[in-house]
């Protein structure tokens, strides 16, 4: 009976080993999703609740410019109303979930808007992730005047819009651009600025001199532009609350054009042509212009890093136009574009992760992105005619100047996400060139 | 005598026991993964998700295995990613830079090795005067063998170098040194030869050792009883990806747990009339038993939770999951960040979303990881509300899920 037990508890032990794996559940199944889909994320906005009868006046309105901003990133696409089955009747930290899933919204913005009547404005929001059933972040509040409701509309998307994709809105901002009028052989140029979406157009120069190439501070409370008025190309400098201007203190017997801000927003270079000789200079407040290229090449169209320690340009020194990048105060630069055709008015990324240009290859110009050291060249746009692209303050998308051909041929302003989707026009009665996006405003 | 004949029976049980069925236990994870492999290789695609799996089953070490997998892995996904890339229009840049690296990454593997040999050469050298003695009669086998132990590695290589330099040194040193030599040379005796040589090589040897490491490395087949040991991880790299076709080449582990899967039915319907129509735990109840009952059916004993997902079935799941995962809305920097959700499942295929959480996240700060796991429960939650297709029968396989998404192959394109 001993050994009979001893033996079976010599089996037991001897099969112990297969008993532990029994016990011991096997681990969650992994699945590796690797491939996605990419389209426009559907989103409802419902007319803002009016919180009393001033804000009627604005609170359809809003809710309108909020869904017009969204839908106009590409990466979103509204809901229409007439889809609703269910409605919003009071500004709730809670919503019906499934009466929204069931129209396929998988955000949901609602908000309330309340004005009194010295012309103050408030709007309130909430989003909220329908198919997590959750709240995405807290409701919001902005306060204003009913002047720039446009303003507070924009300021609500650009909200909604870093909630959802992680990343800067771009939407409170302003652009800044070259408005022309006549025919061709007699265009009239003038400084124009305008919301980011075409809207709120203001002339800031009349037409009595040719304008060119306006450039925003880092701050966006100045601009920077080139002006023919008194016979060649000078830098002139330009306050946008006063629209007063002053030129620049450079060298009165050179051409002066293409400046643009370091991010200190007192530094300023540019390009200065002496002598048939084109290099960049660089001017500090209260000094005297340094030269920061030296070569009988033509170098123009720097642009500075994010970061203020290197500059981009344009040069031909290697037989046709190519971009180069350089320290600050100058020294050897390094090539950087090698593909075939010209490269020109490189503008460094506001993220600093990229180099957005104009390039001509075979007859067509395109915008294009490329890495910092050259890498990753992406062409984004191909036409007759386009150049001088912008950056949006969030780096995300690029605004630039397209011209279509013939006698009868116009220039507009067009808008493509750096990933080469959602090329538009900007709607903008007339010809414009030239843009030059401003930092969100404060 | 009584005392001391059941202790020596318990005592011989036990190991016999042991030795049976530890070897068996340290197989157990293998066998799960061949059988999704077996049904799947077929797909070439799938081939590719199974590939670390695979990588278990030719190194005896479990620890290096998993280590190793890892890294096959990431080469495996490069391949899969050119596959989106043709569907992009725009930028066939990026494409053609992944695919090529792989590949000879793999093959340079091998070239390694032989540095390490050369490393080797010097261990040798203190044996030698020991042993001339034995090298002559065949006997030594076994005295031999205890002094691999204490350089299994480095005595192995020498040997083959030696071998071919050996001949000459050994005819000036003694008579009887040559004839062992002669013996050695043409014959695959590995130990004795080595050890006679070395002494008289070790001066000139080192410098002719490195040009012999190159035809060494071509010729590997000889020194199969030594080379095992240093070359197992190198080889181990290569077999991942050729298991997915030749699966059948491990025949005798396929075999094996395919046939419990179909026995075990019959069995509960003839044997046991309890057993009623499909109920899956006394489907499992009738494996342990077998399993208790045959050692060898180790692998029968992973079907508790039911016969693994065949690639096809996972496939289907990813599928269903990445149609709903849209990436379109997420700022870059979460689209070079890679979430691991995990989630647990109702018995309808539904997930429950309460359970829905973010294990990890690699690539991106916190708040990217942030969008990136809102953007997969999304999808997670919008396809999955009427129940992802898996198989019912094998709910014990997905009642826990955890699933990774990686975006960085559709960055930009």
């Amino acid at each position: 009976m001993t050994r009979f037990r001893l033996i079976a508890a010599a089996l037991a032990l001897a099969l112990l080993p297969f008993t532990t794996p029994l016990l011991a559940q096997n681990g969650p199944l992994r699945i590796d999703i690797t491939e996605g889909v990419i389209e426009p994320l559907p989103f409802a906005v419902p007319d803002f609740i009016s919180e009393n009868a001033p804000g009627g006046e604005y609170a359809q309105r809003i809710s309108r410019v909020v869904a017009a901003d969204l839908a106009g990133t590409g990466l979103f696409r509204e809901v229409p109303q007439e889809a609703f089955i269910s409605q919003i009747t009071a500004f709730t930290p809670s919503v019906d979930y499934a009466s929204w899933k069931a129209v396929n919204a998988q955000a949901l913005i609602t908000g309330a808007v309340s004005a009194t009547a010295d012309g103050q404005l408030v709007v309130k929001f909430r989003v909220f992730d329908v198919f997590s059933d959750t709240q995405l972040g807290e409701g919001l509040q902005f306060q204003g005047t009913t002047n720039s409701w446009r303003r507070m509309a924009h300021k609500v998307a650009d909200a909604v819009y870093s909630r959802i994709t992680g990343e800067g809105g771009y939407f409170d901002s302003r652009v800044v651009f070259v408005s022309e009028t006549g025919p061709k052989n007699d265009r009239r140029k003038r400084l124009a600025i305008m919301d980011y979406d075409g809207a709120n157009i203001q002339y800031l120069t009349n037409s009595s001199s040719i304008v060119l190439a306006p450039r925003f501070s880092p701050a966006g409370e100045r601009i920077l532009y080139t002006s023919y008025e008194t016979g060649f190309p000078q830098i002139y400098q330009l306050d946008v609350g006063s629209v007063s201007r002053v030129a620049l203190p450079v060298p009165a017997d050179s051409m002066t054009f293409a400046p643009r801000y370091a991010p200190d927003g007192q530094t300023v270079v540019f390009s200065a042509s002496q002598g048939g000789n084109t290099d960049i200079y660089r001017l500090r407040p209260g000094g005297a212009p340094e030269r920061l290229t030296n070569t009988p090449s033509i170098e123009t169209g720097p642009s500075y890093a994010p970061d203020g320690s290197q500059i981009v340009f344009e040069s031909d020194r290697s037989g046709t136009p190519q971009l180069y990048i350089m320290g600050a105060n100058g020294g050897e630069p390094t090539r950087i574009s090698f593909g075939a055709g010209r490269y020109g008015t490189p503008v460094w990324s506001p993220r600093g992760d990229l180099i957005a240009f104009t390039k001509q290859n075979a007859g067509r110009f395109h915008i294009g992105v490329m890495r910092t050291d050259g890498s990753e060249e992406r062409l984004l746009t191909a036409s007759f005619l386009d150049e001088g692209p912008t950056w949006a303050p969030n780096g995300r998308v690029l605004m630039f100047m397209r011209e279509t051909q013939g006698a009868e041929g116009q220039s507009a302003l067009y808008s493509v996400d750096i990933s080469g989707r959602n090329l538009k026009k900007v709607p903008i009665d007339g010809a414009a060139s030239d843009p030059a996006w401003s930092p969100l405003l404060k | 005598m009584k005392t001391g004949t059941s202790i020596s029976g318990l005592g011989h049980i036990t190991l016999i026991g042991l030795a049976v069925f530890g070897g068996v236990f340290t197989h157990r994870p293998v066998p799960p993964p061949e059988v999704a492999n077996v049904t799947m290789i077929s797909e070439q695609e799938f081939a590719a998700l199974t590939r670390p799996v695979e990588g278990v089953p030719p190194t005896i070490v479990p620890p290096e295995t998993v280590v190793e997998a890892p890294e096959v892995a990431p080469a495996t996904e490069p391949e899969t990613t050119p596959a989106p890339e043709p569907t992009a229009v725009p930028d066939p840049e990026p494409v053609p830079i992944p695919t090529p690296d792989p590949e000879p990454e793999a093959q340079p593997a091998p070239a390694p090795e032989p540095v390490q040999e050369p490393v080797t050469v010097p261990t040798p050298t203190p044996t030698p005067e020991v042993l001339p003695a034995p090298a002559p009669a065949p006997v030594p086998a076994p005295s031999v063998a205890e002094p691999q132990p204490s350089a299994p590695v480095s005595t192995p290589r020498p040997a083959r170098r030696v071998a071919s330099e050996i001949a000459p040194p050994p005819p000036p040193d003694a008579a009887p040194a040559p004839e062992p030599v002669a013996g050695a040379a043409p014959t695959p005796e590995p130990t004795p030869a080595p050890v006679e040589t070395e002494p008289e090589a070790e001066p000139a040897a080192p410098e002719e050792a490195t040009t012999e490491i190159v035809t060494e490395a071509e010729t590997p087949s000889e020194t199969a009883p030594a080379a095992p040991v240093v070359t197992a991880p190198v080889t181990s790299a290569r077999p991942a990806p050729r298991p997915a076709r030749p699966a059948q080449t491990a025949q005798p582990a396929v075999p094996a747990p395919e046939p419990p899967a179909p026995a075990t039915p019959p069995r509960t319907a003839g044997s046991t009339s309890t057993a009623s129509s499909d109920s899956v735990d006394a489907a499992l109840r009738e494996a342990l038993e077998s399993a208790a009952r045959q050692p060898d059916a180790a692998p029968v004993v992973a079907a508790p939770s039911g016969p693994p997902l065949t690639a096809g079935e996972k496939e289907a799941l990813r599928v269903s999951v990445q149609k709903c995962w849209n990436v379109g809305a997420l700022s870059s920097e979460a689209m070079a960040t890679t979430v691991v959700v995990a989630m647990a499942m109702n018995r309808d295929g539904t997930p429950d979303a309460a359970t829905l959480r973010m294990i990890s996240s690699s690539g991106g700060s916190d708040a990217a990881a942030r969008q990136a796991y809102e953007a997969a429960r999304r999808a997670i939650i919008r396809c999955g509300a009427a129940g992802f297709p898996l198989p019912a029968e094998k709910y014990g396989q997905w009642q826990n899920v955890e699933m990774s998404f990686d975006p960085s192959g559709m960055r930009l394109r």
